[in-house]
């Protein structure tokens, strides 16, 4: 008689014990496939400040950051094509969230949206870059674009002033040479695609944003004499070593070579991205002091100077996510605090999640760089003038993309012309907008 | 009868488990990406049949025709050089007495490296500011003054030069394998002859090895065809598509331009090589040829 009673008292506290767990932990589980950078630190900083946080934050969701190394496109392409994936979709970028869009594979972030005002909280160029169909399907990762840094003690010393047009542009870079000082730090060791930012520079100072927007839209040709021209002047000024003091020391420098470059007096300048501002803390243990500034427009055409928009990585919901709102929850709170944005960008340096939020001088804290807040602020108000370029990686469709950088070395080894080069972008573009795979680029 | 039966349906039953594997690892794919070449899927979309438009395409692409010129070099220097200094280092090491496990150890190194290991070596060694340039500028020799790999003229075969680093270590431990199973009496009868060294090489040694010599140079021109890791990581193909080769093309197309329609249309012909090479061996093997 004890031992049935003690067989359903085993028996029912087990069920009881059991019972415990899944109603404390009755949470959403929402996943997040990322990219992984466990060098930089980028793993154990979104574990923390991004998926521990949120956790911490309420009792509903549980955020779960897979990190799926250094290319997050590939597994996520093959999930999704198998109908499972996480969540929440990162990418790369437009490109991909385009191809993600045409496959049925993103839910319409529209209704969410709506429901928490994101387009009142994200930048409209920016905003406009996830709208496909009249639906908002993504928002920016990170921005970014294209500005000079260069080594204000060298420039003090020597007396040089940042260029503001053509003719300054070359003679500083003649007068660097001249003391055996590389004109521009830079290399495509590692990541062939630099040549796209080189490109972008000189299409959008040279030939001037409103002619790069005029062909995006298809008002105008690639092949028209203002990209020629520009295109020319690139292939010029490489070939006299502007870049690392060769074409092929150019394509032999890594990030640490141009890192060094910059910080060690070898080179005066740089051209590059935001993400340059992490290059920057090189100088902390220096003598020389850094400035940045916008890139100097290089011809009478090309109007003010401007600043490039590009995003890096973007975020959306799976179409085949079991819990959208859960996910949605998870995205607004990222994007609903600029403080917290601004904390954990300046964690990674300002080169990746800076969110593209409407920013105020207001909302950033002293401690921090006055350069970097000076950008940002700088980055609002002009772009907000209508003062902004494109950046090919963001704005051109997946074909002409990546023709733009791979294609430019054949360029530069004279194996075609520029204006074959062109003819074969044209070509491509015109393939692409017949096939309606062309990036939201948004009215101008 | 039943026994014979029963023996084939046993055989049958133990390969089941490799012949369903083989089906649905390699088989299946294989046929699915051979249907794909016929189509213009970019990898996530609607999948439409195109018909031999990524053929037409391909035949007049300026990249596809360097990277087939490409293949064909690579192909030529690994059945040269990488195969006459093997020899040459197989045969030499057989004479070796003392320390011949340690040489073996040393020459096959290399090989049991990841690629990815035996790239940075090499492109750290290549760079001008920290590599071999620092060494031979200050002996007054600028051939190492620019990156081997950073020069459209030197880079594909520099390339080569890295991959046969790594592999003729391999090629060195299946010609020793073959040359200790020569006969060692014909040794001595060419010894009685007064052969030389270069005589007994040339008329014990390779005819006797003769197999193994063949069946090297059928893999080379096999794995020729698909070489990609060395590429995709010293040059990427560059500069200026002078170290492109068909299988990096292919993963760019796939990967990068998102056009899997068209790298499916290089795999298809990259395939039908391999068939025909391997092909023709069998028949040289069925026509009672030595290999």
């Amino acid at each position: 008689m004890f031992i049935p009673k003690l067989t359903t008292l085993a028996i029912v506290s087990t069920l009881a014990t059991a019972s415990i767990p899944a109603i404390g932990y009755a949470k959403t589980v929402v996943t997040w496939w990322n990219y992984s950078n466990e060098g930089s630190g980028l793993n154990a900083a979104l574990t923390e400040d991004i998926q521990d946080a949120f956790n911490a934050s309420q009792d509903e969701i549980e955020l779960k950051i897979f990190f799926k190394g250094e290319d997050v496109n590939e597994p996520t392409r093959t999930a999704l094509l198998a109908g499972a994936g996480p969540d929440i979709i990162t990418s790369s970028g437009s490109t991909y969230v385009r191809a993600y869009y045409d496959g049925g594979f993103l839910k319409s972030l529209e209704p969410y949206s709506q429901k928490y005002g994101w387009k009142d909280k994200i930048l409209p160029w920016a905003y406009n870059l996830g709208v496909f169909g009249n639906e908002f399907y993504s928002f920016p990762q990170n921005y970014e674009s294209m500005i000079y840094f260069y080594n204000k003690t060298l420039f003090e010393e020597n007396g040089w002033e940042l260029p503001t047009n053509l003719n300054e542009y070359e003679s500083l870079a003649q007068k660097a040479k001249e003391q055996n000082i590389f004109p521009f730090a830079y290399g495509s060791s590692g990541w062939q695609p630099t040549h796209e930012h080189l490109v972008g520079n000189y299409f959008n100072t040279y030939a001037g944003p409103d002619n790069v927007y005029k062909a995006l839209i298809g008002e105008k040709k690639w092949t028209d004499k203002e990209f020629v021209d520009a295109l020319e002047l690139l292939k010029k000024h490489m070939l006299d070593g502007y870049w690392s003091g060769s074409l092929e020391k150019y394509y032999a420098n890594d990030w640490d070579g141009f890192s060094a470059q910059i910080t060690n007096r070898e080179a005066a300048m740089m051209q590059i991205g935001t993400w340059g501002f992490e290059i920057m803390e090189g100088f902390a243990d220096k003598k020389d002091d850094w400035g940045w500034s916008p890139l100097p427009v290089l011809s009478d055409f090309a109007g003010n100077p401007n600043y490039q928009l590009s995003i890096g990585g973007t975020m959306s919901i799976n179409a085949a996510s079991k819990h959208p709102d859960a996910a949605a929850k998870v995205l607004n709170w990222i994007i609903s605090d600029k403080n917290r944005v601004l904390e954990f960008t300046a964690k990674r340096n300002y080169g990746e999640w800076l969110l593209p939020l409407k920013f105020e001088t207001s909302d950033f804290s002293g401690s921090v760089d006055q350069r970097i807040r000076d950008y940002l602020v700088d980055f609002a108000a002009v772009t907000g003038a209508g003062d902004y370029g494109y950046t090919t990686w963001t704005f051109y469709p997946s074909q002409a993309g990546t023709h733009i950088w791979k294609d430019m070395e054949s360029v530069w080894a004279n194996d075609i012309s520029v204006s074959e080069f062109l003819e074969e972008q044209q070509a491509l573009w015109d393939k692409a907008r017949a096939a309606n795979e062309l990036i939201p680029v948004g009215e101008r | 009868m039943n026994n014979i039966r029963s023996e084939k349906v046993a055989s049958w039953f133990f390969l089941s488990p490799i012949l369903f594997i083989h089906f649905f690892v390699i088989a299946f794919p294989s046929i699915l990406s051979l249907a794909l070449c016929f189509t213009d899927w970019n990898g996530f979309g609607k999948i439409q049949f195109i018909g031999f438009q990524n053929f037409q395409e391909l035949f007049s692409d300026r990249v596809f025709k360097k990277a087939v010129w490409h293949n064909l070099i690579w192909t030529i220097f690994f059945l040269t050089v990488p195969i006459a200094v093997a020899l040459l280092g197989a045969f030499v090491l057989t004479g070796v007495k003392r320390f011949q496990l340690l040489y073996r150890f040393i020459f096959f190194f290399p090989y049991i490296l990841a690629s990815v290991v035996n790239c940075l070596i090499w492109k750290y060694l290549f760079h001008p500011k920290y590599g071999l340039n620092t060494f031979f500028d200050d002996l007054g020799i600028t051939f190492f003054e620019n990156s081997l790999l950073t020069q459209k003229e030197t880079s594909l075969l520099a390339v080569g030069f890295v991959d046969a680093w790594h592999f003729w270590g391999f090629l060195v431990v299946i010609y020793i394998t073959a040359m200790y199973q020569v006969d060692e009496s014909l040794y001595e009868a060419a010894e009685i002859e007064g052969a030389s060294k270069w005589q007994k090489f040339r008329y014990v040694t390779f005819p006797s090895i003769r197999p193994m010599f063949v069946f090297s140079i059928l893999i080379i021109m096999i794995w020729s065809v698909p070489a990609f890791d060395y590429v995709y990581i010293l040059t990427g193909g560059g500069p200026a598509y002078s170290s492109e080769v068909l299988a990096n093309y292919l993963h760019f197309q796939a990967f990068r331009n998102m056009n899997v329609g068209y790298a499916s249309a290089i795999g298809a012909l990259m395939f039908v090589y391999v068939f025909i090479i391997t092909g023709l061996f069998g028949l040289l093997r069925k026509l009672d040829w030595e290999i």
